[in-house]
């Protein structure tokens, strides 16, 4: 079997397949679906400050090869997080990455300074800055270079877990937003977060969704995400965690040949929470039939023309 | 619950752009609780339609789960084409269930209108000589007879069948009593209408409701409904919103606001 572990930072994942945030929960709730101790790690969904409980129906739709939605961040607060989720993480074989959102630079430092306050077990922390869908969810920073590296430094002062900026597509240039979060001292990238979408049903004359714009994901998305992963690559050091519609090995081989070092599968544990499972299952013979040993070998080695 | 390759046993037209399905899905039919319940079901297994679509249930005999569904866009158009022997990919059953309908006091009124027939035949089916409305827009869309005396009231927005109207209408023709409880299933104005009906004639009114949903399992929060009582539920975690897919589908209109 071919080895399919992963580092990032001074952190082994056992294998490059993780669940993003915001599709998976806080980890804990399918236990019937999933066997999340095969997971490579589990990213939580967004916490703020304070609770949040998100934005009005319609918050999603699907559209052609995807979905757009809109849930607006709903989650229960770092202190909930704190006092009721991480003491059943502890409990719990698969690594736990911390999904953070923010509406200033004070709020993300307030809660991962909460976080660091307590002991747990999590490895580390994704860092919001892309939400397209509320006003509090960071786009300001995910957008502005200078924003970005600030808040990297302050939040990499602030642990010595892992430190992964989320990016947004939603930019003129994500490679300089992933620069600017290296000079800042992440440990790693993920991208992509979500792309600005609309939906319009033609007989009411209705927008699909409450905040009429709404964050597009699936695989109609997938060319977005090894684009941007693909730029980043060319541009850091840093390890790169491709997302953007996954849904079976292919893709994720298709990622690591972008540049991506592990990657989260969003949107598909929607229709299978069980997928990622059988996405690994998929890669282990993919791997073993093509002779290739280890899955790392192959970041970054897609083959251009010119 | 489980996530189930199924058999197509039947699928056939039973009035206008009305169709019956029924599936050999042993592990659904066997975790089964209840009229209420839901699957949600996976058409096509390629990712032009990432989404399932939830359905509910109409009846669980045996091993055999049937449902009943509307046309009324591309991916009802594309299970309506299924054949006996195709199989389909569904995840299942969700939900909770009508409840207190099976009590000696109570005298169950049901009522569906729309794609909202399924649940309510579900309890019909298990019910002691309950009263029954059925809304549809015309006569074509009926597979029943109005049949008063036995209870059943057919109604049609354009008159051409049963009593001229909506579902309202034809509730003045049943006799509500404090024993009564209204079970609906239907679009959301229709469920709205009944909430108020029920408040105003001081009687229980237990609504499944309609939502968009992307999983069925509370893992991407979309399926929200407003609540009305602000009382926290173990799944969804938060006051003003509930999760229809775990905490309902089937809702006391005490607890929820529509609009």
């Amino acid at each position: 079997m071919a080895n399919l572990s992963v580092n990032i930072g001074s952190t082994t994942f056992k294998n490059p397949i993780f669940v993003a945030s915001g599709t998976f929960g806080y980890g804990t709730e399918n236990p019937e679906l999933v066997d999340i101790s095969k997971l490579g790690a589990i990213v939580t969904k967004s916490i703020t400050l304070n609770p949040r409980e998100g934005n009005p129906p319609p918050r999603i739709v699907e559209t052609s090869s995807g979905m757009i939605n809109s849930i607006g961040l709903a989650n229960i607060g770092v202190e909930k997080y704190i006092s009721n989720m991480l003491p059943v993480y502890e409990e719990m074989d698969t690594p736990i990455i911390m999904n953070i959102a923010g509406s200033s630079m004070t709020e993300y430092m307030d809660i991962m300074k909460k976080v660091e306050a307590v002991s747990s077990s999590i490895v580390g922390y994704e860092i919001n800055i892309s939400c397209p869908n509320v006003k509090e969810g960071g786009m300001e920073f995910g957008v502005d270079c200078a924003m970005t590296e600030k808040l990297t430094g302050k939040l990499r002062k602030l642990t010595d877990r892992l430190l992964i900026m989320k990016l947004s597509p939603n930019v003129t240039d994500i490679a300089a937003i992933a620069t600017s979060s290296e000079n800042g001292g992440a440990n790693a990238v993920s991208a992509i977060n979500t792309v600005v979408g609309m939906s319009i049903n033609h007989r009411s004359r209705f927008s699909d969704i409450y905040t009429t714009f709404g964050g597009l994901s699936g695989p109609a998305i997938k060319p977005v995400g090894l684009a941007c992963v693909h730029k980043v690559y060319n541009a850091v050091n840093i390890p790169i965690i491709g997302i953007g519609g996954i849904v079976n090995s292919t893709d994720v081989i298709e990622y690591f040949l972008a540049g991506s070092c592990s990657v989260q599968v969003g949107t598909a544990n929607f229709r299978n929470p069980g997928i990622t499972e059988i996405i690994l299952n998929e890669l282990n013979n993919y791997l073993d039939e093509k002779g290739i040993d280890s899955i790392s070998s192959l970041i970054g080695s897609v083959k251009t023309h010119d | 619950m489980n996530i189930e390759n199924v058999t197509i046993s039947s699928n056939e037209e039973i009035a206008m752009n009305i169709w019956r399905m029924s599936m050999s899905a042993p592990k659904i039919a066997a975790a089964y609780i209840g009229p209420g319940q839901f699957i949600n079901i996976l058409p096509n297994d390629n990712w032009e339609h990432p989404i399932r679509r939830p359905m509910s249930i109409a009846s669980v005999k045996g091993d055999r789960v049937e449902i009943i569904y509307k046309i009324f866009g591309n991916m009802t158009e594309k299970l309506s084409r299924k054949n006996v022997g195709n199989t389909m990919n569904i995840l299942g059953p969700l939900g909770n269930v009508f409840t207190d309908w099976d009590k000696k006091e109570v005298e169950p009124i049901l009522i569906g209108g729309g794609v909202g027939l399924a649940p309510i035949l579900n309890v019909y089916e298990s019910c002691r000589n309950p009263i029954m409305i059925i809304g549809a827009r015309t006569a074509s869309e009926h597979f029943m007879k109005h049949d008063p005396k036995n209870n059943i009231y057919l109604a049609t927005d354009d008159g051409s069948m049963g009593i001229a109207g909506n579902v309202l209408k034809a509730m003045d023709e049943v006799n509500v009593n404090k024993n009564s409880i209204i079970y609906a299933c239907g679009p959301e104005p229709m469920l709205h209408a009944l909430q108020s009906h029920a408040n105003d004639k001081n009687i229980r009114a237990q609504l499944s409701v309609e939502s968009y949903m992307g999983c069925g399992v509370g893992l991407c929060q979309g399926c929200v409904i407003n609540r009305k009582n602000g009382h926290v539920q173990k799944h969804s975690y938060h006051e003003k919103y509930s999760l229809v897919c775990l905490d309902g589908p089937v809702y006391e209109s005490s607890e929820v606001t529509f609009g």
